[in-house]
């Protein structure tokens, strides 16, 4: 019925100026009355287009020498005079009507191309969008709206879009779209767009038709773009075919500049991981040599016979040796430990463990350790039940008070003390020793970082503070040195305590 | 003056001598193991005692470890250097080429890579101090070191009594080894000797003619008995005549 339109207008505009005509020429004789027929067929080729002018044209001619070219009320065209005005209005009539219509179709076609640009520059914008996923999935709902169409799929073939980006008017287009997954994947790498035909169980998909537009970058195909007309819509027209040629091949710019950054990034990735290897391992070999080279100048002094050593230089020498020994086993086991860890192969058996239970065993293990620091307890009776693995936990503990017992001058007092935090457990143990420079609080947790402290007696593997850290990280805690103390360090992390029975 | 193999404690020789070393461990061997062999031995832990140390002791020998907690152990041998030609002989871990470098070219005298063997030590100690009694050594007109005799005079040297020619260049080059026998002499000491304090960098002329010193006074240029390479530091002339 839409199609008829026009050609209505045109009736319908002859029919008008046909009685303007008659209303005229009944009261007055106006030469070349015809010409107001011209107007009509000028007016119906802007509104309707060239089809229609053509049709008010002859609809014009013919009406005109049946109503006033005598003999009125008949075809026939008596003077020869006449028949030559007929013919001319009809040709002017027809070129008239055929440039104006053609000037009509120009303006739309520059509408048409101004809304495309339009489009395409917003669609341009949208890529920019640093995260791609979101950037699809924003220009896809651009276009889908732009064109008025069902639902707009863009897939990217490089591993860099975890899943399609698809922007549907309703749920059913959505189903509709991702359901022709399949044979958009069938489409020629980098065959030229086509209409495929939807068949499928569903009588929502069946009988649809989908434009398969792939996205090529530099000869190659880097993904594709799938559309859904409007159900009951004609296919694209060449407009719209046109629009998405371009943002195919805007997309295809946009997915491989997200390729290009993430390989970058990965590599990236790659050389610091690489970096942090060699780092660890020049600080492992460092620390394992450190050792040795008490042991092996100790051994080597025992094994001088040029000197006649006492009892005690003997003690000494072999105390030296089985001292660093000692502390050469224990940087392995730490290591073992640290390497587990970052495995991931340590996973935490957790169960329900008394809190208070657990602190003053640690305190007691640890007396051998503390001795000579008077070792002060808080934790509050009334503490709920936690969740953690106890050896783990017991481990971060030990850890943090061997440190503090270490770097605290003796007498001076270690405080353990557990709190409720907003349904976690917090747990800090205090020192008064020399404290941590503001700048060293994220540093001393990585492996072998021992900071400046003058005159201190023995000294650590320098792990304690990373296992520490990546044991409370594997409870999902946090670790952190509390700068609110004015001396000594604070060391606090805290365990997530799930809906506690207190 | 060797200590006597015969196992009889040597008296304590007047040499003091401070270790400084922030390994416990390796400060109580050291002191044991020294003082055992008649030295008298004072200790530090930081680059800070080290330095107040020396200044209160006057040490006639520095062992330093680089790698000291509070700063750097280049900072002693700065200091040292700024007031005495007190022998200083380093100690790092291996792989601080670099660092020993740096030190040596700050005028320490020798170094020892981590983990090292003790009598190895003593025997560096043992050098140092002698050098120190035998100060006027570049100012004998004649060195004389197995058969090699370099003639500072006469600039003439021969190697079991046949004359060697050397080119002017190669002759300065050996007169700075023969005047700083068993010293380690870095890259860069040796061109500014040699070549003048423009240059530094250029180690590949100071290895051209250490090649062709070899060549000339070497029974077995691959297996040199006077020109020792010092594995990215430099070269040392060993002699046995001290």
């Amino acid at each position: 019925m839409r199609r008829l339109i026009p050609y209505a207008g045109a009736a319908a505009a002859v029919a008008v100026t046909t009685a303007l005509i008659d209303f005229v020429v009944g009261r007055a004789q106006i030469a070349n009355i015809s010409m107001l027929y011209l107007v009509a067929v000028l007016v119906v080729a802007v509104a309707f287009g060239r089809a229609a002018a053509i049709v008010a044209s002859l609809l014009a001619f013919v009406t005109f020498d049946w109503f006033f070219v005598p003999p009125t009320h008949q075809l026939v065209v008596a003077d020869a005079q006449e028949l030559f005005s007929l013919a001319l209005f009809l040709i002017t009539a027809v070129v008239t009507g055929t440039l104006a219509a053609r000037e009509r179709a120009r303006a739309q076609e520059a509408e048409h191309r101004e809304h495309d640009a339009k489009v395409l520059y917003e669609a341009a914008f949208l890529m920019a969008e640093p995260d791609l996923e979101r950037a699809l999935v924003a220009v896809a709902e651009h276009f889908r709206a732009a064109l008025d169409l069902d639902a707009v799929s863009i897939e990217a073939d490089a591993d860099i879009l975890p899943r399609p980006a698809i922007a549907a008017r309703d749920e059913s287009a959505r189903a509709t779209l991702r359901a022709t997954g399949s044979e958009l994947r069938l489409m020629d790498p980098a065959g030229p767009s086509r209409t495929v035909r939807l068949v499928g169980p569903t009588t929502a998909r069946a009988g649809r038709r989908a434009r398969l537009v792939p996205i090529v970058a530099a000869g190659a195909r880097v993904g594709r773009l799938a559309v859904l007309p409007r159900a009951g819509a004609a296919d694209l027209g060449p407009a719209d075919e046109r629009v998405l040629a371009i943002a195919a091949a805007q997309l295809g710019l946009t997915i491989e500049r997200a390729r290009f950054r993430q390989e970058a990034t990965e590599s990236e990735v790659l050389r610091r991981s690489d970096d942090l290897k060699t780092e660890l391992l020049h600080a492992v070999s460092h620390e394992l040599r450190t050792p040795l080279a008490s042991i092996l100048a100790s051994a080597g002094s025992l094994r001088q016979h040029d000197v006649d050593w006492t009892g005690r230089e003997r003690d000494e020498f072999a105390g030296a040796i089985q001292d660093e020994a000692v502390r050469l086993d224990h940087l392995v086991g730490s290591l073992l430990d640290l390497s587990r860890i970052e495995n991931g192969t340590l996973v935490p058996h957790k169960a329900w463990h008394d809190v208070a239970g657990l602190v003053e065993d640690v305190a007691g293990r640890m007396r051998p350790v503390t001795a000579g620091h008077p070792v002060r307890l808080e934790v509050p009776l009334d503490l709920p039940p936690i969740e953690l693995d106890y050896v783990e936990i017991q481990q971060v503990l030990s850890n943090l008070v061997e440190n503090a017992a270490k770097f605290s001058p003796a007498g001076s007092e270690i405080g353990i003390s557990v709190g409720r935090d907003d349904g976690n457990f917090r747990f800090a143990v205090r020192d008064h020793g020399p404290g941590i420079a503001a700048g060293d609080s994220e540093r001393v947790f990585e492996p072998f970082v021992r900071l400046a402290r003058a005159g201190q007696g023995p000294r650590g593997v320098g792990l304690g503070l990373a296992i520490a850290k990546r044991l409370v990280e594997a409870h999902s805690g946090t670790i952190w040195i509390d700068r609110g103390v004015s001396e000594g360090t604070r060391i606090v992390f805290t365990l997530p305590g799930r809906a506690g029975v207190g | 003056m060797p200590v006597s193999a015969n196992t009889v404690r040597a008296e304590p020789s007047g040499a003091r001598l401070l270790v400084v070393d922030d390994e416990p461990s390796m400060v109580r061997t050291l002191r044991t193991n020294l003082r055992g062999h008649g030295f008298q031995v004072e200790t530090a832990e930081t680059a800070g005692d080290a330095i107040a140390s020396y200044e209160r002791k006057q040490p006639d020998l520095v062992v330093l470890d680089l790698n000291l907690p509070d700063g750097d152990g280049f900072e002693v041998v700065r200091r040292i250097r700024a007031h005495s030609g007190t022998p200083i002989i380093v100690l790092s871990a291996r792989g601080g080429e670099t660092d020993k470098v740096n030190a040596l070219d700050l005028g320490a005298d020798d170094y020892m890579t981590k983990p090292f063997g003790i009598d190895e030590l003593l025997a560096r100690i043992r050098v140092a101090l002698r050098h120190v009694a035998r100060p006027g050594a570049g100012a004998e007109p004649r060195i004389t070191s197995g058969n090699l005799v370099v003639d500072l005079e006469r600039r003439e040297v021969t190697l079991g009594g046949r004359t060697i020619h050397l080119t002017p260049t190669e002759y300065d080059l050996l007169k700075v080894f023969v005047t700083n026998p068993n010293k380690v002499l870095t890259d860069r000491m040796l061109l500014q000797q040699v070549w003048g304090p423009d240059y530094g960098d250029e180690s590949h002329y100071l290895h051209v003619y250490v090649a062709r010193l070899r060549r000339k006074i070497e029974g077995d240029p691959q297996d040199p008995a006077f020109l020792m390479t010092e594995p990215g530091v430099g070269y040392r002339f060993r002699s046995e005549e001290l």
